[in-house]
């Protein structure tokens, strides 16, 4: 049987420098119908372009290989006019991409986007438009499918924005969906629920999809065939089973560890210098307030009465989905944002009576990294300046020579004296990360707190990282407030568990009670959506990649 | 809705101080010019030195500038701008006779210089490297290079002196046409820079994965994005042709509000500087809270 899709020796290129940058490498794949083929890949292997290629959208500056090929049904879509290719985008091949937010035309009703789509690929008046519109926001799981196509993007939440792309993708009835990260961006549950969409959209329709990610669990949990890329060249392929349980190149095996490392504990860290039971950090009743649009609206309540103890040496694992407040209590430690009642004690000192402002000293034990190391680090400062400034504002002796505290921290975050002349442009996302990182240990503060810090970053460098605080855990009792929505990540690294929902901790206990045994319905949502990886499941059995998901 | 009717309020009372202060200035900067309306009488009409003190003791010019203040205030809020000191009639009517000629020359202006702004833009997003996307750059370095009333010059030198096909005063083409390519060159750079850069927008590759057609994207997708900055830069330009049509409806003989406001500052008429100043500062203020408006309908997204 012919494929519905054939993928030969796709190659695609840049143009640089020093002559022509090869981004993707004679990549060769099949597609049949009804099927889904994942491609895995970190950032930079070339996976979105690949998918980008199959509808022709790469960017102005990117060159394909002539001998690239890209069969769809009988035609070479390679060989097809422009005018013919448009035909079909969106009724052949269709596409959702990583961002829905930024997918959408923010300023047109949703519902205009689909009609549009709709009206596109099929002949029909407007008002049977909005009608098939209304019938797709309802396969799509939207609310109130009638009227939802009156909203604009900014009025729904993110997991409705996706539905929406899905809805749109949807409307010119395609034979493949292409997935670009179609969860990267949604949290947790959210992101359990649009892939479940996805798969029962496929079985219902007999999609064919190719799946794009960066998460091997998710993949997995997806597709029938697997496809590792890196640096735009194919390391392994196969039925996901066959991958996942017996994979060939060292770097899937790799992939796989990685992922599968993530599912346990950490080396037990147990603060091995002699601290005493110091409580570095301690919530009571805290409150936070936000001042509300307008100057007579109400102002939003971002944290409701939470408490939490962190002692030296422990990690506590801050978890919530986006907008449950977990950020705003970090910002509230450091400073940030400024509490509304409640009691912060840092190190033994109550933070209330001094108006929330935290001494030069505290600020010295006190440091926080940010989730976006784009943003952190300040583009005109190299990084050895970045990391001579927290001596300079904390009122520290700077050190003198290049042999010193710097050299030594940027070693501890595993970058060497040969960055200390670079700007942060020239350093990729997990390097950038690795320097806040040791930026914030230049002052050797007693509590780090880490918002989100590892999810910009691929699997492997994850790991550095994560490793990298455990150490510190470990040799000098650092406290460690870990935010973050990825429980696979606090599982690897937190002792305690908090969980937020809408402002308020619902659950607060060790982390194996509240990963096996969650009390709060809203951690157990949480848990349930984790994606996992499950080699145990037989890749052949037609639903056993449904049953690697565990959410039904 | 209570937040709005707030926003509201503030907005009007920010305006009203804004025009308070716009014709305290105004009232201090005439008279702070040398010489006044009477002395331009005197030399006009040749009267003695005691004939224009009493002139001027009969038009109120010799009570302190307090004084004179207040009671313009106090008329003006009753709706009464005063009576024109040279020409014995209501300041209102001269005004009201000058609006009319304005808007018609700055609203044919302004259309005509926002239609070819948004149609040169739209071609030369569509078509980057056309002779149209060049003239994006060149109505720019006009605008910014040739003040309109050079150009008004040589236009009445050239198709009115030489070839003789335009009467020289009256004529309400050429200023429409010389105040509209004006208009295009400060509209379509600024247009054109936010679609180019729109154009590699996230939600623009998603309108071109549906399959849309170019033309439709550009017209359907990528203007619509651009409008704020299209809003923006039409207001800007709406409120300098509203005063800033001046020096054309003086060279074309355009009895407009620029050639009242010219010659009642020449004439140092008071009562009509400040009503022509008093107009300009509410129009001024009527188009950017329009504009703010248009922003607020085009863009449903809340402030940032």
């Amino acid at each position: 049987m012919a494929a519905l899709l054939d993928v030969r020796d796709l190659g695609i290129a840049f143009p640089a420098p020093n002559g022509m940058l090869r981004v993707v490498d004679r990549v060769s794949w099949r597609l049949d119908a009804g099927q889904t083929l994942g491609i895995v890949g970190e950032s930079g292997s070339g996976k979105s372009l690949t998918g980008l290629a199959l509808l022709r959208l790469l960017p102005a500056a990117a060159r394909l290989d002539p001998a690239s090929r890209i069969r769809y049904r009988d035609t070479d879509l390679l060989d097809l006019s422009e005018a013919d290719m448009r035909s079909r985008r969106g009724s052949g091949l269709a596409m959702i991409f990583q961002e829905p937010m930024a997918s959408l035309h923010p300023l047109l009703t949703v519902g205009r986007q689909v009609v549009e789509s709709i009206r596109r690929h099929t002949d029909c008046s407007a008002l049977e438009a909005r009608r098939k519109a209304a019938a797709l926001f309802d396969e799509a799981g939207l609310p109130d499918p009638g009227r939802i196509g009156r909203r604009y993007p900014h009025e729904l939440s993110g997991g409705q924005q996706q539905r929406v792309m899905i809805a749109m993708a949807l409307a010119g009835n395609p034979d493949i969906l292409i997935a670009d990260e179609p969860t990267t961006a949604l949290d947790t549950t959210v992101q359990a629920q649009i892939l479940d969409l996805l798969r029962s959209l496929q079985a219902m329709r007999g999609l064919a999809m190719v799946f794009i990610s960066h998460d091997l669990a998710v993949v997995t949990s997806m597709a029938h065939e697997v496809m590792v890329l890196r640096s735009g060249r194919v390391v392994e392929s196969g039925s996901t089973g066959v991958v996942l349980s017996a994979p060939e190149s060292t770097y899937t095996q790799g992939l796989v560890a990685a992922r599968r490392r993530l599912s346990v504990r950490a080396p037990a860290a147990t603060p091995s210098r002699s601290v005493g039971p110091e409580c570095a950090l301690e919530l009571r009743d805290l409150c936070v307030d936000y001042p509300g649009r307008g100057p007579f609206a109400r102002p939003v309540r971002a944290v409701d009465r939470a408490s939490l103890t962190l002692s030296a040496g422990r990690a506590l694992g801050l978890v919530g989905e986006s907008g449950s407040g977990k950020s705003t209590i970090g910002k509230a430690i450091v400073g940030l944002a400024r509490p509304t009642s409640g009691d912060l004690t840092l190190f033994g000192r109550p933070l209330a009576g001094d108006g929330w402002r935290l001494s030069r000293a505290l600020r010295r034990r006190c440091q926080i990294v940010l989730q976006n190391p784009y943003g952190a680090l300040n583009p005109r400062l190299t990084i050895e300046q970045a990391l001579i400034e927290p001596f300079v504002t904390l009122g520290l002796k700077p050190p003198n020579g290049r042999q010193s505290r710097i050299v030594a921290g940027l070693e501890e975050v595993g970058l060497d004296a040969g960055f200390l002349d670079r700007y942060p442009h020239q350093l990729s996302g997990g390097q950038r990360q690795r320097v806040c990182i040791a930026r914030a240990l230049m002052s050797e503060p007693g509590l780090l707190i880490c918002d989100e810090i590892v999810s910009a970053l691929d699997a492997s460098i994850q790991f550095q990282v994560l490793d990298l605080l455990n150490r510190m855990r470990t040799a000098r009792g650092l406290a460690l407030l870990f935010i973050g929505h990825d429980l696979e990540v606090i599982r690897y690294i937190a002792d305690d568990i908090a969980v937020m929902h809408r402002g308020t901790i619902v659950e607060h206990a060790p982390a194996d009670n509240v990963l096996d045994t969650p009390q709060h319905p809203h951690s157990r949502a949480l848990i349930d959506a984790m994606p996992r990886l499950d080699v145990t499941a037989p890749s052949e059995a037609e639903d056993g990649w449904r049953a690697q998901h565990r959410s039904a | 809705m209570v937040t709005l009717l707030a926003t509201v309020l503030i907005h009007i009372a920010r305006a009203a101080l804004l025009v308070f202060g716009v014709t305290v200035l105004v009232f201090i900067l005439v008279r702070a010019i040398p010489g006044d309306a009477v002395d331009v009488l005197a030399i006009e009409g040749g009267l003695t030195d005691s004939q224009a003190e009493a002139m001027r003791a009969g038009l109120g010019l010799t009570a302190s500038w307090l004084d004179q203040f207040t009671a313009w205030c106090l008329s003006a809020l009753r709706g009464e701008l005063g009576e024109s000191l040279r020409f014995h009639v209501p300041v209102a009517d001269l005004l009201l006779q000058a609006i009319p000629v304005t808007l018609a020359l700055g609203a044919a202006s302004l259309a005509t210089g926002f239609v070819l702004a948004v149609a040169i833009a739209l071609i030369a997003t569509l078509r980057p490297r056309s002779i149209v996307a060049s003239l994006v750059d060149i109505l720019n370095i006009w605008s910014i290079a040739i003040p309109t009333f050079c150009a008004g010059l040589v236009a009445i030198l050239v198709f009115s002196l030489w070839l003789g096909w335009l009467p020289v005063l009256g004529n309400f083409l050429v200023p429409v046409i010389i105040l509209g390519l004006d208009a295009a060159g400060q509209i379509v750079k600024p247009l054109h820079e936010e679609m180019k850069e729109l154009g590699t927008a996230v939600y623009i590759r998603t309108a071109r994965a549906k399959g849309l057609h170019p033309l439709k994207i550009v017209i359907g997708h990528i203007l619509p994005a651009a409008a704020p900055v299209l809003l923006a830069m039409t207001g800007l330009v709406a409120a300098s042709f509203i005063g800033g049509a001046l020096t054309m409806e003086v060279l074309f003989g355009l009895p407009g509000v620029g050639s009242l406001a010219f010659n009642a500052v020449n004439g140092r008429d008071y009562p009509l500087i400040q009503a022509v100043v008093l107009f300009l500062a509410v129009a001024v203020i009527l188009i950017n809270a329009l504009t703010d408006l248009a922003q607020r309908l085009v863009d449903p997204r809340p402030e940032r």
